[in-house]
């Protein structure tokens, strides 16, 4: 093979685990010289970990990176940078009070350093030449800050092309979900950016939105579960077919133990929420009985993350009531939302919701603490044998209940962090924010176990579920979020589940 | 997919970090028996009842100080204010004592809760680093305590109601030692046996986390306060014992040998990790530290070197670097 038809980038069998969770399990890709590559795949399958990966970011704990045809180690952004690999972040990683030209030099200042000083003629050249490589009018002296997101992007690009000087190669540009806060006119400038690209450099191109994906690449690849499941060309291929191969063909067995799903009672609700608004949502009503699980789907930026925060009273709300078994609650803090019987597990585990240094015992017990007292006091012989309860009940794995949290795995830890809220006997509500988030498939399946014995016994349960199929697979009842609103309601019995694209219309 | 600046990876060796903590836990009693060795085969009337009786009573107010600023920390705050603090109530006690006499005891305490009281709603209220908070509370407080004291001692003519102080608990035991030792204990306890402990370190761990379990967090932080503000009040009692005079400065250099003896002691900077008994075995090393310089022949202006030192060390130490993504 000629080094013209060389792969600009290749990944052989690139494999990372973190504690409980295989984030990368040998995943393979290939990015040929002068193509748009696109990466999709749902939350967990591992997109982040591999891109983090091939700019240095990540130390894979096997497997290989070829750089036209030559293994390398990518030890930092400085060294995938030196082999021509480069990302644009998807928070932005530009210098807010800085001018674009110095955004774009920054780390890569060159000429326009001499003796330590800035030498802003040069500066302002070098920066134009970056501009002009993508065809952009910014002024290259323009404070950063006072451009339009979509502008600061294209500086973010320019900034990313001067990795050229350094590889003496087409480069490998990483653009790490670029489209998700842009307009749709900015979108199409943004395209016609790519492809311009694709002129003199490789893109990899990651986005949630399908149809994106195919419209701007010419080859996707799909993974699942940390593996490259499939590659499809995108000329003429459908989205529906790439979500097939995201989600995989998991609908045949009972992963979701839907023989397992409680009948829903008619009567009074348990949750009974009226015009809720905060600052991502507005006019938001929800109803949820006892036994239900009611799921809430919609894009990123939907706003349902915020509305089940306020209803634990963690994120503010500025009108509406939220009742209890029809008592109305002031959920201004997370205090009352506990003593009103409601549970909240968050989507980041390890930072909001466990204490990572504290013992099991300690975690299960932090919010009712009248289960583990007698009086105001403490009882260790009582904490004990109520831990150890749960440890057996959930069949937690862990070496003692004294452990600390922060050495289980991932699904025993969600496990733990679960419990906390059924020590108390009292749980009414559980607001679950992504319980599955980074637990392999066995993990998730006993959460999802768990959920289906707690709907039996009465808790009623709002889901922010992973994925389509996890909100399909678990859910009685659908809500479907765009923009700050409930756009529809599907009803989803087990039985007669909708399909993932009746949602996703409904989604963008 | 996050900014580039800080992956933070969970530890991958489990046995590491635990062996590790368990060595750290002894660290500061080590330090304190080869203090006192080294000490007593430098000067060999180091080991009478007359020089460890005067280390002891030296040590009292450190004691007192750096355990109730222990609790803040332990929160994952600071209080910087103590020793300003505890200057304002010798000053206040002095003023006090002729008027109220034996009730002028716990009404300075009581006043020192409110202040630290004060500091800590502002901290929680307003959403300030406590850093802040307790930096501006230290200029104030000092400032006031030279207003009130008109810039200069204070002198205590009948000192009689703080007296019981000097006492010797059988004969040997200095009193301020012993009540500062029973504070600790005191602390310790109630933090031992009541759900307290859980949501201190849950606090101290993370505060995200604490708040969404539902832990009264801002409760939390402000009693630390109130408690490291009484805790000063009661250092300045001491002081005011020992020298029969409260002044506007009198405190005022023990706000770095307390801090110090809150991180010799082993006790996270960063918060949720530690406990009041290590502070006071670090304010034992700290003392020693301090009464042992002068033995070995080093001029005591050295001191503050020490100190500097000892808690870019500890700190060093004891971090736990997994909290921290970027160090500023």
């Amino acid at each position: 093979m000629s080094v013209a038809e060389m792969p600009a980038l290749e990944v052989r069998g690139l494999v990372k685990h973190y504690p409980g969770v295989k984030a990368l399990d040998g995943v393979d890709l290939v990015v040929r010289q002068h193509e748009v590559l696109g990466l999709a795949g749902e939350n967990g399958a591992g997109k982040s970990t591999l891109l983090k990966a091939l700019v240095g970011l990540v130390t894979p704990d096997a497997g290989e990176i070829y750089v036209r045809g030559e293994a390398v180690k990518l030890r930092s952004v400085v060294e995938a940078a030196n082999h021509g690999i480069g990302m644009v972040f998807q928070e932005q990683s530009l210098v807010p009070n800085l001018t674009a030209a110095e955004n774009i030099l920054l780390g890569s200042e060159g000429a326009s350093v001499r003796r330590g000083l800035y030498r802003w003629d040069v500066m302002r050249r070098l920066a134009q030449e970056q501009l002009d490589k993508i065809g952009s009018k910014i002024d290259p002296l323009a404070r950063t800050d006072s451009l339009s997101f979509a502008d600061r992007q294209m500086v973010e690009i320019a900034k990313v092309l001067r990795i050229e000087q350094r590889s003496q190669h087409p480069p490998v540009i990483i653009l790490d979900e670029p489209t998700s806060v842009l307009e749709s006119k900015e979108i199409d400038t943004l395209f016609a950016q790519i492809r311009r690209l694709r002129e003199f450099a490789s893109v990899v191109f990651v986005s949630h939105r399908l149809d994106e994906v195919l419209d701007v690449c010419d080859r996707v690849t799909v993974l699942r579960s940390g593996q490259s499941v499939g590659e499809v060309a995108a000329a003429g291929a459908v989205p529906r077919e790439l979500h097939r191969m995201m989600i995989g063909s998991t609908g045949s067995d009972d992963h979701y133990h839907e023989n397992a799903a409680s009948v829903v009672g008619s009567e009074q609700p348990r949750l009974s929420v009226r015009g809720l608004s905060g600052k991502s949502f507005r006019g938001i009503d929800l109803d949820v009985a006892a036994g239900e699980i009611v799921s809430i789907v919609g894009v990123h930026g939907s706003g349902r993350e915020d509305v089940c925060r306020a209803l634990f009273g963690a994120e503010p709300a500025t009108a509406g009531e939220i009742r209890m078994d029809g008592r109305k609650i002031d959920l201004r803090s997370t205090r009352a939302a506990c003593a009103a019987g409601i549970g909240y597990v968050p989507a980041e585990r390890k930072i909001e919701g466990m204490v990572g240094p504290m013992s099991v015992a300690d975690n299960m017990t932090l919010t009712k603490q009248k289960a583990r007292c007698a009086g105001p006091f403490v009882a260790p012989a009582k904490q004990a044998s109520l831990v150890d309860r749960w440890i057996e009940r959930l069949s937690i794995r862990t070496p003692t209940r004294d452990t600390a949290i922060q050495r289980l795995s991932g699904g025993n830890q969600q496990k733990v962090v679960l419990a906390r809220w059924l020590v108390g006997g009292d749980i009414k509500l559980l607001l679950l924010d992504h319980p599955t988030r980074g637990l392999d498939i066995g993990a998730r399946s006993e959460v999802y176990r768990l959920m289906r014995e707690l709907a039996a016994s009465g808790v009623a349960t709002v889901l922010l579920a992973d994925s389509l199929e996890e909100a399909i697979g678990m859910a009685d009842r659908i809500l479907v979020m765009n923009d700050g609103r409930v756009v529809t309601e599907v009803a989803c019995p087990a039985g007669g589940k909708p399909s993932p694209l009746d949602l996703v219309k409904e989604m963008v | 997919m996050s900014t580039p600046v800080a992956v933070a990876e969970p530890a991958a060796n489990p046995a590491g970090p635990r062996r590790a903590g368990r060595l750290t836990g002894f660290m500061p009693l080590i330090a304190l028996v080869a203090l006192v060795l080294a000490l007593a085969i430098a000067d060999s009337d180091f080991l009478t009842t007359r020089s460890l009786t005067a280390a002891l009573r030296t040590a009292a107010p450190l004691i007192v100080l750096a355990a109730g600023a222990t609790l803040v920390v332990l929160c994952g705050g600071i209080d910087l204010s103590i020793a300003a603090l505890a200057s304002l109530s010798t000053v206040l006690l002095a003023l006090w004592l002729p008027d109220l006499g034996g009730l002028a005891t716990p009404v300075v305490i009581l006043a020192a809760t409110a202040i630290g009281a004060v500091q800590g709603v502002a901290h929680v209220l307003l959403r300030i680093p406590s850093f802040i908070v307790t930096l501006g509370g230290m200029s104030i407080l000092s400032a006031v305590a030279l207003v009130v004291s008109g810039a200069g001692t204070v002198r205590v003519v009948d000192d009689t109601p703080v007296k019981w102080l000097e006492l010797y608990v059988g004969g040997y035991v200095p009193m301020s030692a012993a009540v500062a030792i029973i504070v600790v204990a005191v602390i310790a306890v109630v933090l031992k046996v009541t759900p307290l402990q859980s949501w201190v370190s849950a606090t101290g761990y993370s505060e995200s986390a604490a708040r969404l379990a539902g832990t009264p967090v801002d409760l939390v932080k402000i009693a630390a306060f109130c408690v490291s503000g009484a805790c000063a009040g009661l250092a300045a009692v001491m002081l005011v014992s020992r020298q029969y005079s409260g002044g506007p400065t009198m405190a005022d250099n023990l706000l770095l040998p307390a801090v110090a003896a809150i991180v010799v002691g082993g006790t996270a900077i960063t918060g949720g990790h530690g406990s009041v008994w290590r502070s006071l075995a670090g304010a034992l090393v700290v003392t020693l530290l301090r009464v042992g310089l002068p033995i070995v022949g080093v001029p005591s202006a050295y001191e503050q070197i020490l100190y500097g030192v000892i808690i870019v060390v500890c700190v060093a130490l004891t971090l736990d670097w997994s909290k921290v993504s970027i160090i500023k």
